[in-house]
């Protein structure tokens, strides 16, 4: 289970089961779904009860499952009824608790494994002339273009020195990445990017594109559209085939307007010349499969958004806080700038230092310094790793440096926030008093000026009565 | 430009120096900044003003020019990174197809350059680099480095011939050595060697072998009136050409060559342990003085520094080189290396840089403190094995130096001669060595008839070479005396931090000469041959009553204020507690005397400041050395520098004296020479204590800068674990708290006067500023009740310790015989009386 699906899980778990049985009905999202969201067990459960006609006890799953690992078959089957995908009867006196598969989801993975029927859900492949020069190569090119454009918004949406020679993602893209707050342009807190922002560059590419399409989903209805509509077509699209044009034709209207959209993130390639095919991406083939299918574009990111398994680290720091990066990713540069004090870069590296600054800097943009360890320890070059494991598996980053950035960040949290009650304008000096000494009595008095009248307790509820009863009287 | 260059010679020097600049100009974050000192001269030259502008509008110009060809570069390779960088994109630059082999980036703009150090070639490359470069940083995995004129002239001087050094450079750089660059090493190094200094019946003379550059010289409006008027061939170089300048025995010069030569030799099998990148290029590059005839002018013996300065101006960077085997006209000294004394390989790399091509250079070695500087500068000595003359800080290390000479090498004692306050002594031969010390030498105004004849006699020599010791710590004008009247063959400065907050360093360069080797701190600690050491900065939070005192107050109480929080003497407690329980052996150091004497009677330890007398210091050292019931000693500032305590083995920082990164370094380096270094997994300990919220913060960033760059790591101690149960721990109670707050407030002017008088050269101010102090001291005007002058207000309890150095007096008197006689007598007879 990758971070993706968990942040898809979360949405769809949300979600009334009426729209569950609508989604349902297009067998390419069942498939999805159970292709992509259900661990191994409840795929197993799935399966087994898929050609069952009659519904099965619950007495009888446990049998399938060894004694000593009870937890997880009662976690499947949770899960599993979260999704609207198996119906269990509830517990009664009588009879025995029985489970079945929901009949929307059953009829339609059996037409999605099987074949047969015109629901059309896993895309009509176009028959007009393919263009030529689509092939892979090209769609992963344009799908990395479109979507570091769309990183490089949300990382360099900071400071002034913005420029625009790199084509930003549509007035639309940006709209959307601002009401999911992963960027704002509230001056007040410095605009640019912002804690959730700093996260989600921080995430897998895939877990991205979900973050996104979520969001996405999410606004669907301020867009006038239905959020399952909407689903089901991006299920749709991670059962196309890549590399292959499809038709536009036999697209629903809302789905005709919502793949303006994938245009823009780059999940979906229109070629100009003819409007009525389309080529979904690597970012919308690998969106219902598992992660690693996504390496090839990720791997055209440059380390920045994959995991360090697969790349290599590139980021040295010295006990003096300078920091060497071996990246030429204007898109890692870019994130290095949110917390580091770029000084010069060469051809192959770039070298800067952490400040105390840079350090307050990202911290004012709402990232932590947490994040920022993470993002450096997991990035962090061959040479740190293998001076760590000489030392015996030491801290890979000198610890003084960690320790720092973490003291920058406490320096500026010494403000504890008591959540609480003000009192002010106080008819007069004796209503003030009284009530004042009362609540120092009861021991909710956190302040109090007395010139001004006012004081402030941490509970209400005693003193709300004295002031009724002082009222009373 | 090389048009320019021919039509006017100002105008060459003038934009060379510009591009100097431009180009050694370091970024805030260095530590020195060598190199940019142009302006100085400028400043100190103001009647050119219209040369100066002239000068200005030629830099302005050559700035422009550069920057118009970097952006045309640039922009083919702008991208949405570029504006993080600014000017300093390189992104342009082409990186060589196996630039995974190759270790070193150059940055076209400063001239500075980083080393990846695990590199399979970094060995290599880093010995060239400290060669050629000055090193800025050197920590675990990527060192920088930065090109200066300095470091070249350096470079050359050793017997780097440019063209093998933009070749080397090449061969180790990922990316091609950029154009300017070669230009800046060319034009840096093309002239070395053409004027030299020289030394001869202790009358100094400008040499070169051209004629023509002579005559230019002689017309520079600076160093033109500064020959010496009145000799017989000197009035005739007032005439046109060359009948102006005196030629001597040409026969003589080319013997010299010759011999020089077949001297080089032997000299060159010693360095075989050298670098095989450096041993290519330690070609002689003397090609430049084939020319038959040599020719000088004579100036006058204050003129040298200035003749210096305006030569490097001009882009003739002037050699001092001494041919001390050819040089029949001062007498040998007897003197050689125990056959016991071992130099560490560091310390052969140093004296090879000096003595590369045979003959003695001016310079100056940085290794850190407890590395053996000593060793380095006997070693020289015993190679020039001339007359010599050494420098020191203190009549202290005086006689530490001439124990270190009797130690290491073989020279008669009666040939090494000590002139200080209380010895004036002159060695028995014709030739010897002196030990004096700077103030001793520089000393104004009238003296004691013996020290005067004394001076007479140092004046009146020629000297093979001058050793000066903790070179960085004496002031610039000192030095112009202490050079200008002792006439010496060459120069070798001893230090280990070439570091100044107020960057005169810079005029080290022309007073000794340039820095010829610096030591890798991390890499001698790793070798074990300075202790490793265990670096904290512990936060100690200021208790309210103190931070509210402490934000009312001037900034002179407020340092009082933030070194007396009490919790930083309880963390003081605590440290030493641990550390004494560990078996340690513990320096504190306070600069403020104050705190010294609070800190130290409160906690019942030995302490010793300015005004600690000889006798006592001796006592008290001896007794933190040998006795295992003292184990902590209070130190204030003049226990900085040149004090040798093998023993101590952590050292905690209480005050400071504000940002001063050379203190620090040197104060870390009272811990290096730790005797048990070498025990397996030994760590030496050095806590730098710190109020937190304070300006001491801030002080406590920059000190540190220098030894971070050096590859040290402070680590931050926010709470000392266990610090509340310690038994005993003051200022544990508000009210014991208040009574110290009370005292430090009633802390009059004097008391807090951390001005340390002593037998001390490190915090020396110049003559200027110790006056303007002295005035300070005078009527004070105060606003306050008169029952606060009565003390009726501040009426406080002082708990009043028994100093600690007393008690160790008064177990020194019970050691007396006489005593111990009598004790005996006393017990005997007490006995006697039990019997009976």
């Amino acid at each position: 289970m990758s971070v993706s699906s968990l942040a898809s899980f979360e949405y769809l778990e949300g979600l009334p089961g009426t729209t569950f049985r609508r989604l349902y009905l297009q067998p390419s999202t069942t498939l999805a779904i159970f292709r992509r969201m259900l661990p191994h067990l409840a795929k197993t459960f799935v399966m087994a009860m898929l050609y069952m006609t009659k519904p099965i006890p619950l007495t009888d799953l446990d049998l399938w499952v060894h004694p000593s690992s009870k937890r997880q078959p009662t976690e499947a089957l949770s899960l599993l009824s979260r999704l609207h995908i198996v119906h269990i009867t509830a517990r009664t006196r009588d009879e025995p608790q029985v489970v079945s598969l929901t009949k929307a989801f059953g009829s339609s993975l059996r037409l999605a494994l099987t074949g047969g029927g015109d629901h059309q859900s896993f895309g009509v492949p176009s028959n007009d002339s393919t263009t030529a020069d689509v092939d892979l190569n090209f769609l992963d090119d344009y799908a990395q273009m479109q979507w570091e454009g769309i990183l490089h918004f949300v990382v360099s949406s900071v400071g002034e020195g913005m420029r625009q020679n790199t084509q930003g993602p549509t007035p639309a893209v940006k709209q959307l990445l601002e009401s999911g707050n992963l960027v704002t342009r509230a001056r007040h807190s410095g605009g640019g990017i912002t804690q959730a922002g700093f996260s989600f560059l921080l995430q897998e590419a895939n877990a991205q594109v979900w973050t996104l399409l979520l969001l996405w989903i999410k606004n669907a209805k301020q867009m006038e559209m239905d959020s399952v509509d909407v689903l089901s077509f991006l299920f749709m699209l991670g059962s196309l085939e890549l590399g292959r044009a499809y038709s536009t034709t036999t697209l629903t209207d809302s789905q005709k307007q919502m793949i303006t959209y994938l245009v823009d993130f780059g999940l979906v390639y229109i070629p100009p010349s003819s409007k009525n095919q389309f080529f979904p991406t690597r970012l919308a083939t690998t969106l219902t499969s598992d992660a690693t299918a996504l390496r090839s574009v990720a791997a055209g990111f440059d380390a920045a958004h994959t995991n360090a398994a697969a790349q290599k680290g590139f980021i040295i720091i010295e006990t003096n806080y300078r920091l060497y990066a071996y990246t030429t990713s204007p898109l890692q540069i870019a994130v290095l700038s949110l917390f580091t004090k770029l000084t010069t870069r060469y051809p192959n590296m770039v070298s800067g230092r952490i400040t105390r600054e840079s350090i307050y800097r990202a911290i004012s943009h709402g990232i932590t310094s947490d994040q920022v360890i993470s993002y450096l320890s997991t990035h962090a070059h061959p040479q740190l790793l293998k001076a760590s494991a000489a030392h015996g598996g030491g801290p890979v980053l000198p610890p003084t440096v960690v320790d720092q950035i973490r003291l920058w960040q406490i320096e500026n949290e010494r403000m504890k926030a008591t959540s609480g009650f003000l009192f002010k304008e106080f008819e007069n000096q004796q209503e003030y008093d009284g009530c004042a000494k009362y609540a120092d009595e009861v021991g909710v008095l956190v302040w109090k000026s007395d010139p001004k009248r006012m004081f402030f307790v941490s509970r209400v509820e005693q003193l709300k009565d004295y002031i009724k009863s002082r009222k009373m009287k | 430009m090389p048009a320019k260059r021919k039509a006017s010679s100002n105008v060459r020097g003038s934009t060379k120096i510009g591009r100097d600049s431009a180009v050694s100009t370091p970024g805030p974050a260095t530590p020195r900044s060598i190199g940019s000192s142009s302006d100085e001269y400028s400043d100190a030259e103001p009647s050119e003003s219209e040369k100066e502008n002239m000068k200005r509008n030629i830099n302005s110009f050559s700035v422009e020019n550069y920057k118009a060809k970097q952006r045309s570069h640039a922009v083919s390779g702008m991208d949405s990174a570029s504006h993080h960088f600014g000017a300093n994109d390189f992104s342009y630059l082409s990186l060589k197809p196996d630039h995974d082999n190759r270790p070193l980036w150059i940055d076209p703009h400063k001239g500075r350059i980083i080393l990846e150090s695990f590199s399979p070639l970094a060995t290599h490359a880093q010995d060239f680099l400290t060669t050629i470069a000055e090193p800025l940083s050197r920590p675990i995995f990527l060192h920088e480095y930065a090109l200066t004129p300095h470091s070249l002239y350096a470079a050359v001087s050793v017997g780097l011939d440019p063209k093998d050094i933009i070749n080397v450079l090449d061969r180790l750089s990922k990316i091609p050595v950029p154009d300017n660059i070669r230009d800046f090493i060319t034009s840096c190094t093309h002239s070395y060697g053409k004027v030299k200094l020289v030394l001869k019946d202790t009358k100094h003379y400008v040499e070169s072998s051209d004629p023509e550059m002579l005559q230019r010289l002689l017309k520079d409006e600076v160093i033109g009136p500064l020959r010496v008027q009145g000799t017989e061939e000197i009035t005739s170089a007032s005439a046109p050409k060359m009948a102006g300048l005196v030629i001597p025995g040409t026969k003589n010069f080319a013997g010299v060559q010759q011999a020089q030569l077949e001297g080089a030799k032997p000299k060159e099998g010693e360095n075989v342990q050298q670098e095989d990148i450096v041993a290519t290029l330690n070609e002689d590059d003397d090609d430049d003085e084939d020319a038959d005839a040599v020719h000088h002018f004579e100036i006058g013996d204050t003129a040298v520094e200035t003749v210096q300065k305006r030569c490097l101006e001009l882009g003739l960077p002037v050699l001092e080189e001494y041919d001390f085997r050819n040089d029949s006209h001062n007498a040998n000294l007897d003197i050689d290396l125990k056959p016991s004394a071992q130099i560490r390989h560091y310390q052969e790399k140093s004296l090879s840089k000096m003595f590369g091509n045979g003959r003695a250079k001016s310079g100056i070695i940085v290794l850190p403190c407890g590395a053996g500087k000593t060793l380095v500068g006997i070693t020289a000595a015993c190679t020039v094995k001339k007359g010599v003359i050494i420098l020191c800080t203190s009549s202290m290390s005086v006689i530490q130096w001439r124990q270190e000479f009797l130690k290491w090498s073989n020279i008669n004692p009666s040939d090494i001669a000590i002139f200080t306050s209380d010895n004036k002594d002159k060695f028995a031969r014709n030739t010897g060595i002196i030990v004096t010390s700077y103030s001793m030498v520089a000393q104004r105004g009238k003296r004691s008839y013996d020290s005067q004849k004394m001076m007479d006699f140092i004046q009146s020599r020629e000297w093979g070479l001058m050793i000066l010791d903790e070179v960085h710590v004496v002031p610039a004008n000192m030095f112009r005396k202490v050079t200008s009247t002792i006439k010496t063959h060459s120069k070798l400065g001893l230090t280990a931090t070439l570091l100044r907050e107020d960057d005169k360093i810079s005029d080290l360069n022309f007073l000794i000469g340039p820095k010829l080797y610096e030591a890798n701190w991390m890499e001698l600690a790793e070798q074990g041959h300075i202790a490793r050491v265990q670096c904290a900065e512990v936060w100690c939070p200021m208790t309210t009553e103190f931070y509210s005192e402490y934000l009312r107050h001037s900034a002179k109480k407020k340092q009082l204020i933030w070194t007396m929080n009490p919790r930083k003497f309880q963390a003081c407690q605590f440290l030493i507690d641990y550390h004494e329980k560990r078996g340690d052996k513990i320096i504190v150091f306070a600069d403020n005397i104050y705190a010294l004497k609070a800190y130290a009677t409160k906690l019942n330890k030995a302490f010793i400041y300015g005004e600690t007398g000889n006798a006592e210091r001796m006592r008290i050292l001896e007794n933190f050395q040998h006795n295992d019931k003292i184990n902590t000693l209070f130190l204030s500032k003049i226990g900085d520098t040149s004090l040798d305590l093998p023993e101590a083995t952590c050292l905690i920082q209480i005050s400071s004296h504000y940002g001063s990164r050379r203190q620090e370094a040197q104060r870390l380096g009272r811990i290096l020479r730790a005797k048990r270094r070498n025990d397996e997994g030994f760590n030496a300990f050095f806590y730098s204590l710190v109020s937190k919220d304070t300006q001491e913060m801030y002080f406590s960033s920059k000190r540190q800068a220098f030894l971070v760059d050096q590859g040290y790591a402070f680590k931050v101690i926010t709470h000392l674990q266990g610090i509340e149960d310690l038994p005993g721990l003051a200022f544990s109670t508000p009210s014991e708290r208040r009574e110290l707050l009370q005292n430090v407030l009633i802390a009059n002017d004097a008391d807090m006067d951390n001005d340390d008088k002593g037998d001390d050269m490190f915090h020396m101010m110049d003559g200027k500023s110790k006056a303007k102090a002295k005035k300070k001291a005078n009527a004070r005007r105060t606003a306050g009740a008169l029952s606060e002058l009565a003390g009726g207000q501040d009426m406080a309890y002082v708990e009043q310790n028994k100093s600690k150095n007393k008690e160790l007096k008064r177990k020194k008197g019970e050691h007396n015989s006489f005593f111990k006689k009598l004790q005996r007598d006393q017990e005997k007879r007490r006995k006697a009386l039990d019997e009976d």
